[in-house]
């Protein structure tokens, strides 16, 4: 567990020191404070709405499936294409481990820029009532959903040596499970399949139902057991391509 | 000890080792060498546990643990300096150091002291506070080296150690491995061939992933010295001295050179050619012995590829 740990901050360290992750930063709270200013004019003053107003829109999703990807291309793709993965993974640090630090310092990252935006949110509640159980579970949904999307990250950055391609495989990954929501328009699912479209719909456990203030705790363990998938696949493929 | 038996690998068709078999002697200093391409890089890489040989490898045992079945426990007990080892430029030295230390698993209040220790080994206590991107290419490479003692590992695996070192720092190098010397199993490959002479008590020749020469200091000084050659000058034009020569007892081969003759034989016969030239009346212009080095020895094998 404490291997665990250094691993996470010295990647956390990285991704700081990093330019690449300051012109994430600087792009997503610019867009998103942008999208923030948007739906509060959107609402019409409507304190209530603004939240599914802000964490429902396109470019909210943008950010969904592009971010955690570009956090992540360079974890694992990197490291090996420097040769540092090697100098990693002789010192006894088992591949699960390595996997689960990055996986972790690129969530953290993730969940940082979202933090970025509490003072708006702050802000706006000493004007007005802001659904807070609807931020609450909002916020939620982007957790879990953005630790899902960075697993796929990790997943492509363990197939491929060069950290652009790792992001364009992860945010086709990610796009996978944003569009399946729409495939119910594509032709006439019947109810069990509609069913199983909204089981693995980003859109619907955030969109229609988190950002809403409804709490299903299917969608913690739909997305939970997703992200231990994606990173057992990771763990074999690193074990695979490393041996 | 390190114990290597019938370990191949392959890249794809591309075999790089061919069932290569040796050993390390416990404490002993032992020179891994071979012209690039040879499969020195692989055989530490397998050896780290980076690389999994091809199905038939007999045995990888590295001081006492196997490496197949138990390979996070056998890369604990190893220290390995790769050939270019890339390290986080950002980072100083003692953050980066801290961290490999957190990773081998060197409890949070022996870090320091144990920092203290590997960079006084290495000569390198004043970088402590410098980024490694500003260091020169020397200091980083005795970082590289005391990351690879953090934790007194038994066995350290230097690919390359002294590139980019400057003459006091390989005189240093040298100094320090003599102090390892007894309480760790090195194997060092190197292409400096002098460095490999004056440290090594054993030496492992490599030549197209198949070991070609496995001796201690012992049997390949005593090699080189048989394998060297006499030159033989004298003056005017003897006919059929090459003939002449060849009856030598233990003279195995006889070439014009220039002016004179190149002798090899399995004994030193300078002492026979006198007499001879005695009793036919030649005019010695020059008698010469020339031992063989390691280098001469290392061209003959890596070029022929089999061990005589």
């Amino acid at each position: 567990m404490s291997r665990v740990i250094s691993l996470t901050r010295r990647d956390l360290l990285g991704l700081f020191v990093s330019p690449v992750a300051w012109v994430i930063i600087f792009v997503f709270l610019l867009v998103m404070g942008l999208t923030f200013h948007l739906s509060l004019l959107g609402v019409d003053g409507d304190l209530r709405q603004l939240v599914a107003a802000t964490y429902g829109g396109l470019v909210f999703w943008f950010m969904m499936l592009v971010i955690p990807p570009l956090v992540a291309m360079r974890a694992l793709a990197e490291e090996r294409r420097l040769g540092s993965l090697e100098m990693l993974m002789t010192t006894g640090v088992s591949d699960a481990a390595v996997v689960i630090a990055k996986w972790l310092a690129t969530w953290v990252f993730f969940l940082f820029l979202w933090i970025c935006l509490l003072p708006l949110w702050a802000l706006l509640s000493t004007v007005g009532q802001v659904d807070l159980g609807a931020l609450f579970s909002a916020h939620l949904g982007v957790a879990l959903v953005g630790a899902g999307f960075c697993s796929t990250g990790i997943l492509a950055s363990a197939v491929t040596s060069h950290p652009l391609a790792s992001a364009a495989l992860a945010i086709a990954l990610n796009m996978g499970l944003f569009l399946i929501h729409w495939l119910r328009f594509l032709y006439q699912p019947g109810d069990l399949q509609l069913r199983w479209i909204d089981h693995f719909s980003a859109v619907h456990h955030l969109g229609d139902e988190l950002t809403r203030g409804i709490f299903d705790l299917r969608i913690p363990v739909w997305w939970g057991t997703f992200t231990i998938l994606m990173l057992f696949v990771t763990t074999k493929v690193l074990e695979r391509r490393r041996w | 000890m390190i114990e290597v038996e019938s370990l191949s690998m392959s890249f794809g068709t591309r075999r790089a080792l061919e069932a290569i078999s040796f050993q390390v002697p416990a404490g002993s200093v032992t020179g891994f060498l071979g012209p690039n391409g040879a499969g020195k890089t692989t055989t530490l890489r397998v050896l780290t546990t980076w690389l999994l040989p091809d199905p038939g490898t007999v045995t990888l045992v590295v001081d006492g643990v196997d490496l197949l079945r138990q390979p996070q426990q056998a890369c604990r007990r190893i220290g390995s300096v790769p050939e270019l080892a890339p390290m986080p430029s950002e980072l100083r030295v003692v953050e980066y150091l801290q961290f490999r230390a957190r990773l081998k698993g060197i409890s949070h209040s022996k870090i320091s002291t144990e920092l203290q220790r590997v960079l006084e080994e290495v000569d390198a206590s004043e970088v402590l506070r410098r980024r490694i991107g500003t260091l020169s290419q020397g200091y980083r490479q005795r970082v590289s080296l005391a990351d690879a003692l953090i934790g007194n590992p038994p066995v350290l695996l230097l690919d390359e150690p002294t590139r980019g070192l400057d003459p006091r720092q390989v005189t240093h190098f040298r100094q320090l491995v003599d102090r390892l010397r007894g309480d760790h199993t090195i194997l060092l490959s190197s292409h400096v061939l002098g460095e490999v002479e004056q440290i090594c008590d054993r030496i492992c020749m490599i030549s197209e992933g198949r070991v070609c020469l496995e001796e201690d200091r012992g049997a390949w000084t005593e090699r080189l010295a048989t394998a060297g050659s006499i030159r033989l000058e004298v003056a005017g034009v003897v006919e059929s001295i090459e003939k002449e020569l060849a009856t030598i007892a233990g003279v195995r081969e006889v070439m014009a050179d220039g002016s004179g003759w190149l002798i090899r034989s399995d004994t030193d016969v300078r002492q026979q050619i006198g007499t001879m030239a005695r009793q036919k009346g030649w005019t010695l212009l020059e008698l010469r012995r020339d031992p063989a080095t390691l280098e001469s020895l290392f061209l003959q094998l890596t070029v022929s590829g089999v061990a005589s």
